[in-house]
């Protein structure tokens, strides 16, 4: 039964980041005033830059003081604060339908999906979304009044399938001409080189990308369990193994495959969040916008 | 009921019970997998799978395992044996009655006795033994198949009669042996009713029997019996004072009992001649109880043409005479033909050489002779077909004429090769008997040579056999020295060693070289009184025409003479044969003995040919062998071994094979309940399991 939109929204949960912003750690485009910086200049407090003097500038807007030591006329540019494109590419396929406790990583993912979005919305930013597996799913353009839609359609999603993280990225940076916040919600089951590549093609489209990386306590650590037949969520696959002679190997792979992953991700210039589906959303979520805006770039 | 299998080696397929065996205990537990979100790291690690070796779905395994049995089992061909049918089958009983009935069972109540037994035989069986009566002479014949109707196999005996015909076991026993077939589960006996000659086992040692069939011999004459009987006839036609003559000579046997009576005297025995169906002659004579008399017939006038011709003895009624049947005796004189004598003479045309020889022939009118001369060179195939002889007076035959020669003789031609001064001087001559010449031997210094007689039983020789040396005063000054291979027949040499005739015979003729001169000049031999004999016995015997048969014995076949266009033969019993030529051309098998006489396209007119037949002298002999000399040397071996393959009838292969059927259709009915148990329910779910690798880690799903 698909779960209802208001559950995304914990009230706890909101009230626990409503005192945040989502804000862009790039530049974006936007069309209306916002509280992300926009590569356009316009009227605001936040000096951006000095120019050169042209006939016809607004003769106000003449650095007096820089005159007084060059003796040449430059005006001063300001920031133009403005709204932007927030994308939700979540990750929808079987391998997210996988939870050891209470929730899986797709329940997490939608609640995770959604707070953002009502942040973002309530900011004045666009919100949008696009779920994939192998290919594109549903996609919804941002727009300031895709919020309900948005939630509705995180309501009747389920996690099956088969994904292929990387041709889905590609396709999500196509969605949008305008550079904008592109939040992936995913497992991130792929290799870390081929997913920063990925990255770095939405990247260079300008986006400011957040890839947040939600990870099953089981994940880590396979369950206890003596000799058992593992099945491929995905693939459905079986292998049987025996947990227990095989836990300290895949620790260690599992791990390395975070770090590399955290490392490629930030290389591209991304943000890499890594949730742990067993804490509480709020507490992560709020750990990270706050750091976030503490490294956003003022200019 | 017992079990057996047709084919056992079906039974290894049960083996197969291993693979579903195996494929459970290698089965995997798929109860609960464990569902877990990518297995894109676990298949990189190495992985030590648990081993479970138990079997979890015993009802599928037991399923499938009978399944596989019972296939295996079909494939087997089961056959149910009603133990009850075969106890029954070989309670009962399969006996062939092999009745003699050869000349010999002609004899004074042996033919009666020897019905009687047999007929003893059938009346002793019980309603469902089955019995079969073969019939033999010199061959068998099936009278009645095996059967419980014992009436019939009565009737066949009743319609069997003794026959102008020799004896022979081995073809009844065949025979018998054949009808058993039929019967191969029912205790098998046969029964021989004969006199138990001896000539009738030749062949009897190397005949295979079923194992468990029991031979036995009913002897209806237990003792050896008086017969007097006619052996064999000499006759030929003669030249008495100018006129044709036929001299015909007698040999009668006479046969003692076993009682081995002192030899006496025999009152007179009447022996008469019969040519061409008129009486001809006869004369009595006084005739030893045991051991050959020969009686001579005096001449009579022979008829033109070939001459049929009887011989009849007519015993005292005081003499004891077993058997009647073979008071008579056949014999067909052919037609008196000149021989016709193809005389090559070499190169220089012989000169005065063969003078004598040509004289010597010339003589006489049995045969005539007429000779041809010839020049080596000009001598073709088609004039050694018109002749009976080939003469070479010291030459070789032509290149040309080899090939056609050794066709000719194969044919029953006859070549003579004359060796003298010319032939001897070459290292190798061109001879018909292969020898090396060695040059001359010249015997004049020791007033020449003479001639030893090797092969004095030689037909050559038969003019000579009560001459005690044929070439006395005779002298031989020069002759050839030759050496021949060791397997060459030699029949005369010289006082010297050397070979003097070599014979090699070819097909049906036969090849002479005679190194003995015939010519006045290297020696004395046509001034001596065998010169004259010997050369017409040289050119008779070389020709074949003194082989002529006067008779055939019965089962000898008759090959009619090719020039007899569409043949019709009448038998002795008057049977009018068609014969179709094959191969060999047109052949009668001589069944019964008398006087067969070939047509060309009708009987109207003379007969073209006549044959004489007799029964082998052997069938006179009434000497009964001992019962345990019958199988001596016969061998026992299983059905299998000794029997001809004979399928058993479809109707009982079918009835004794429904086994299979039924399990093929249990095969199918336990597939169908696997088919539909193993896609049911929790077997249900079909899954891919990887198999197990220890390769470095594999790639990960995105191939971006």
């Amino acid at each position: 039964m698909p779960a209802a939109p208001a559950t995304f929204l914990d009230p706890a949960l909101l009230a626990r980041i409503a005192d945040l912003a989502l804000l862009a750690r790039t530049v974006v485009d936007g069309f209306m005033h916002g509280q992300h910086r926009s590569v356009r200049t316009g009227a605001s407090l936040d000096f951006a830059e000095h120019r050169s003097y042209q006939p016809g500038d607004d003769l106000r807007r003449i650095d007096w003081r820089l005159y007084g030591r060059t003796d040449r006329f430059y005006i001063k540019q300001y920031d133009a604060d403005t709204n932007a494109s927030v994308l939700f590419a979540l990750d929808q396929s079987g391998s997210m339908d996988f939870g050891s406790g209470p929730v899986t990583k797709f329940a997490y993912a939608r609640i995770l999906a959604a707070s953002l979005a009502w942040l973002s919305q309530a900011q004045g930013d666009r919100v949008g979304l696009a779920t994939f597996t192998d290919e594109l799913v549903e996609v919804i353009p941002p727009s300031v009044r895709h919020l309900q839609r948005m939630l509705h359609t995180l309501a009747r999603l389920s996690a099956t399938g088969t994904s292929q993280l990387v041709p889905a990225i590609d396709r999500v940076g196509l969605l949008t001409q305008r550079a904008g916040i592109v939040v992936l919600i995913t497992d991130c089951y792929e290799k870390p080189e081929a997913l920063g590549r990925a990255i770095d093609g939405l990247r260079m489209r300008g986006h400011d990308l957040i890839v947040f990386h939600l990870v099953d306590p089981a994940e880590r650590s396979l369950p206890d369990s003596p000799a058992t037949t593992y099945e491929d969520a995905e693939s459905g696959v079986l292998l049987p193994l025996r947990p227990d002679e095989l836990r300290a190997r895949y620790q260690a792979l599992i791990t390395e495959h975070h770090t590399a992953l955290a490392q490629r991700i930030t290389a591209s210039g991304a943000d890499y969040v890594q949730l742990d589906t067993s804490e509480p959303l709020d507490r992560a979520l709020h750990a990270y916008l706050d750091a976030r805006r503490l490294r956003s770039r003022v200019r | 009921m017992g079990l057996g299998f047709l084919v056992p080696a079906f039974l290894a397929g049960l083996a197969a019970l291993a693979i579903p065996l195996l494929l459970h205990l290698r089965h995997r537990d798929r109860d609960r997998p464990y569902r877990f979100p990518s297995l894109m790291f676990l298949e990189q690690l190495p992985i030590r799978t648990a081993k479970r070796q138990r079997i979890t779905d015993w009802p599928l395994l037991l399923l499938r395992a009978l399944a596989v049995s019972l296939l295996a089992l079909a494939f087997a061909r089961p056959v149910f044996t009603n133990q009850a049918a075969v106890a029954t089958d070989a309670r009962s009983r399969a006996v062939v009655i092999l009745l003699d009935r050869s000349q010999s069972m002609g004899a004074t109540g042996v033919w009666t006795a020897a019905r009687d037994s047999a007929r003893a035989i059938v009346h002793a069986l019980r309603p469902r033994d089955r019995v079969g009566v073969v019939l033999f002479d010199d061959a068998a014949e099936v009278a009645q198949r095996l059967t419980e109707d014992h009436a019939a196999a009565l009737a066949a005996l009743d319609a069997a009669k003794p026959l102008a015909r020799g004896t022979s076991f081995v073809p009844a026993v065949r025979a018998a042996r054949q009808l058993l077939l039929d019967a191969p589960f029912a205790a098998a006996e046969i029964v021989l009713v004969s006199d138990l000659q001896r000539a009738g086992l030749t062949g009897m040692a190397g005949l295979d029997l079923p194992a468990g069939v029991v031979v036995r011999a009913v002897a209806v004459s237990p003792s050896t019996r008086r017969n007097l009987a006619i052996r064999t006839v000499e006759a030929k036609r003669v030249t008495v004072d100018g006129r044709s003559m036929m001299a015909v000579k007698a040999r009668i046997m006479a046969y003692a009992d076993s009682a081995n009576s002192p030899e006496t005297a025999t009152a007179g025995v009447s022996v008469s001649l019969t040519l061409n169906g008129r009486e001809a002659g006869s004369r009595r004579e006084a005739i030893t109880s045991a051991g050959e008399t020969v009686v001579t017939l005096p001449p009579v006038a022979a008829p033109e043409g070939p001459v049929a011709g009887m011989v009849t003895i007519a015993p005292a009624a005081s003499a004891a005479n077993g058997l009647t049947a073979d008071d008579q005796f056949t014999f067909v004189v052919p037609r008196e033909e000149p021989l016709r004598v193809l005389l090559l003479l070499p190169a220089d045309g012989g000169g005065s050489e063969p003078y004598f020889l040509e004289k010597a022939l010339g003589i006489g009118l049995s045969p005539a002779i007429r000779i041809t001369r010839a020049s080596r060179t000009f001598v073709t195939a088609a004039q050694l077909r018109t002749h009976d002889l080939l003469l070479l007076w010291d030459v070789a035959p032509s290149k040309a004429l080899e090939a056609p020669l050794a066709a000719f003789v194969d044919s029953g031609g006859g070549v003579v090769q004359l060796v003298g001064r010319r032939l001897s001087t070459r290292g190798s001559a061109a001879t018909v008997v292969p020898v090396t010449m060695e040059g001359t031997a010249d015997r004049l210094a020791d007033r020449g040579g003479a001639v030893r007689i090797i092969r004095s039983e030689h037909p050559l020789f038969a003019p000579f056999r009560s001459l005690e040396n044929p070439w006395a005063g005779t002298q031989l000054f020069r002759y050839p020295r030759l050496s021949a291979p060791s397997n060459t027949d030699i029949l005369a040499r010289f006082d010297d060693g050397q070979p003097a005739i070599l014979e090699q015979v070819s097909g049906a003729g036969r090849a002479l070289l005679v190194a003995i001169p015939l010519d006045a000049i290297a020696g004395t031999f046509p001034l001596s009184p065998t010169y004259l004999p010997f050369v017409r016995q040289l050119v008779s015997y070389a020709s074949g025409r003194d082989a002529l048969p006067l008779w055939r014995s019965t089962a000898e076949r008759w090959a009619l003479p090719d020039t007899l266009r569409d043949p019709v033969v009448r038998t002795p019993d008057g049977t009018l044969l068609r014969p179709t030529a094959d191969a060999q051309g047109a052949v009668i098998p001589l069944v019964d003995a008398g006087l067969y006489s070939a047509f060309a396209g009708s009987t109207s007119g003379a007969a073209a040919a006549l044959m004489a037949v007799n029964v082998p002298p052997s069938e006179s002999e009434l000497v009964p062998i001992d019962t345990t000399e019958l199988l001596l040397g016969v061998r026992q071996t299983a059905w299998s071994d000794s029997l001809p393959s004979t399928p058993p009838t479809n109707a009982e292969l079918e009835r004794r094979q429904n086994p299979w059927r039924l399990l093929l259709f249990l095969v199918a009915a336990l597939l169908a309940g696997e088919t539909f148990l193993s896609t049911r329910g929790w077997r249900a779910v079909a899954r891919r399991t990887r198999p197990v690798s220890t390769d470095p880690p594999a790639a990960s799903r995105s191939t971006a």
